[in-house]
């Protein structure tokens, strides 16, 4: 798939025969992790010509199972349970034979419709409460490629999530890592949350590291050796250009930007000393955030741009910390255990991720911004780090050990249903997830 | 290429610049080789351009490797003595510049290990700035947890990993 393709905008969204209200069911009846909701997730229709439709019409079923499937709150009854063929049978309330539905168990259904011309890409997709036998949401959604039925899917997940639990999902998004399957160096990859899509964006012997996401989705900043000094870059991924921000001898690590894009913290190298900077569009030191002694790291920002929480061992451990963006304020806000790197602040504001040492093994933990409520989401076997928010603040990705190489995870944020999203060879580690493509 | 016999290891990694197509801004092994004093086992090359060549990183070498506690920048005696030979030898060899290397086990994650590495590689340089050697012979770099000597998943090889190594770059 060419770059172009997975950022180009999913057209014409309109809304088809659905209905205004919500389902009945909402989050409390299903918790996190439960996996209970039972959904039934149908091929589309294929109405295009000639059967051009086929595989997309399996396809997006197939994303929608996958990324409902991560969500861990649904029970998503097997395909091969199904009635109903999708070919020969209606797409629309009227139309369908709920019985055939609510006696395999299901509560919710999917169903829908592709057409597939030339590059144009049709699809309706309409979400059923069984029980009641009515639409909850219908979306028609046009492309301009084949290959955008799995943005299409993602975002049709991303309508079912809203619809049950009030909250979109998080499924219209990427995720960027730093991977060593290309061999022993370490380049950048982004892909879709179900796995697919992937995309080698560096590539070279060396070490490519640390990659975060602009706020437009467009660009990477992150820092490589390949020129010999761990500079930081802003990699534009549509244009395939690359800009150099930051040089300073040293490191020049752990670049993020601002939530309304106009600097970035990074920490700089200072006789050694990593402090916490902010810079402008251009690269320029606009202020020092840190002027201490001690290691200041891994900068992460609130959702409104005040604050930032960065990992210092001033204390003589790693803790995390949180600053006002003028510098001011500097409070720790860990509170349990004696090494806690890596934070990340989560989109909804209230609670800060990070990576802490517990019973000699490294774990995710999440804490309140005041310091309270301190959770550990990850035990048992293997390292998990660097935790990264979807943009809808309710899932984790993270690094896991668990199986052995380092693999990317996603857990929801209370730690229930850890899925593997990586399976290949080599470490996959530092990941970071976009916010929502449009 | 003139009157010298360049050494096969220079050649390896004039070749592996090359062909890897990257024009690293760090002096090589390739120059300076055959400087006084300075042999083919002295230019063993850092740690990320001897990866790039199909490498290990080197352990120790005419400069050797100092060891760090867990989570530490600290220099113990050890270390100091050792610091104290490595200055001897670049007393001898008045031209070598080094680059020395922070390194650090795989525990932790990769950016407060890359920090920690750059507070080893400068607390190795000030030591020996202050045993007279001058400071613009001495630069740092830290790779963190990136380029090990081992990968094991135990005390030794973590022990092994929590060095500052010294890379002797050439002479002007």
């Amino acid at each position: 798939m060419k770059r172009r393709e997975w950022m180009a905008v999913v057209v014409g969204m309109s809304v088809v025969g659905a209905s205004a209200t919500h389902a009945q069911v909402r989050g409390t009846v299903f918790g996190p992790g439960s996996r209970s909701y039972p959904i039934a997730v149908s091929p589309l229709k294929d109405q295009s010509d000639r059967g051009t439709g086929a595989k997309l019409a399996v396809e997006f079923a197939d994303i929608v199972v996958r990324d409902l499937d991560l969500a861990g709150l649904f029970k998503i009854i097997d395909r091969s349970a199904y009635i109903e063929p999708p070919d020969t049978t209606g797409i629309t309330a009227e139309q369908i034979n709920f019985d055939n539905w609510s006696v395999i168990g299901a509560l919710a259904l999917v169903k829908g419709s592709v057409q597939s011309v030339g590059n144009d890409l049709t699809v309706e997709a309409r979400l059923f409460d069984v029980y009641q036998r009515r639409q909850l949401v219908g979306r028609r959604y046009r492309g301009d490629s084949p290959t955008q039925v799995r943005r299409i899917a993602n975002r049709f997940a991303d309508e079912i999530m809203a619809q049950f639990t009030g909250e979109r999902g998080p499924f219209d998004s990427r995720i960027a890592f730093v991977s060593t399957r290309g061999g022993r160096f370490k380049n950048l990859y982004v892909m879709s949350l179900d796995g697919g899509d992937l995309l080698q964006v560096t590539s070279g012997k060396t070490l490519d590291l640390s990659p975060s996401w602009s706020i437009d989705n467009r660009s990477l900043l992150y820092t490589s050796y390949k020129r010999g000094n761990p500079d930081l870059y802003s990699l534009d991924l549509i244009a395939s250009r690359e800009t150099r921000l930051s040089a300073e001898k040293g490191l020049n690590l752990g670049g993020k930007w601002s939530p309304d894009g106009s600097r970035l913290a990074v920490a700089l190298e200072d006789k050694g000393n990593s402090d916490i900077f902010l810079l402008d569009r251009d690269g320029k030191v606009i202020r020092r955030l840190t002027d201490h002694w001690g290691i200041d790291v891994s900068p992460s920002w609130s959702p409104d741009g005040q604050h930032l929480a960065f990992c210092s061992d001033r204390s003589g451990v790693p803790q995390i910390y949180i600053i006002n963006a003028d510098g001011t304020g500097v409070h720790r806000v860990s509170t349990e255990g004696n090494y806690n790197t890596s934070p990340a602040w989560s989109p909804k504001g209230d609670r800060i991720a990070y990576t802490g040492r517990a019973g000699g093994r490294f774990n995710v933990f999440t804490v309140k911004v005041d310091g309270s409520e301190t959770q550990q989401l990850t035990s048992g076997q293997g390292s998990n780090e660097d935790p990264s928010w979807a943009p809808d603040g309710r899932y984790i990705v993270f690094s896991s050990t668990r199986t052995g190489a380092a693999l990317l995870y996603v857990m929801d944020r209370t730690g229930t249903s850890q899925v593997a999203l990586t399976h290949g060879s080599g470490d996959d580690t530092s990941p970071t997830w976009s916010r929502w493509l449009e | 290429m003139g009157r010298r016999l360049i050494p096969l290891v220079a050649i390896t990694f004039l070749v592996a610049f090359t062909s890897s197509g990257c024009s690293k801004k760090k002096p090589g092994p390739a120059e300076g080789a055959g400087a006084p004093g300075l042999d083919e086992n002295a230019l063993s090359g850092d740690s990320l351009a001897r990866a790039q060549a199909g490498l290990n990183p080197a352990e120790g070498g005419p400069l050797k490797d100092i060891h760090f506690a867990y989570d530490s920048f600290e220099l113990d005696e050890s270390a100091r003595q050792t610091l104290q030979q490595n200055a001897e030898w670049l007393k001898d060899h008045a031209k070598a510049k080094v680059e020395i290397e922070g390194h650090t086990d795989e525990r932790g994650t990769v950016e407060y290990n890359l920090a920690l590495g750059a507070k080893r590689a400068r607390a190795a340089k000030d030591y020996i700035a202050t045993l007279g050697i001058s400071a613009d012979r001495l630069s740092t770099i830290s790779y963190g947890e990136e380029l090990p000597l081992c990968r094991e998943h135990d005390d030794v090889c973590w022990q092994r990993n929590r060095r500052a190594h010294s890379v002797v770059l050439g002479a002007d």
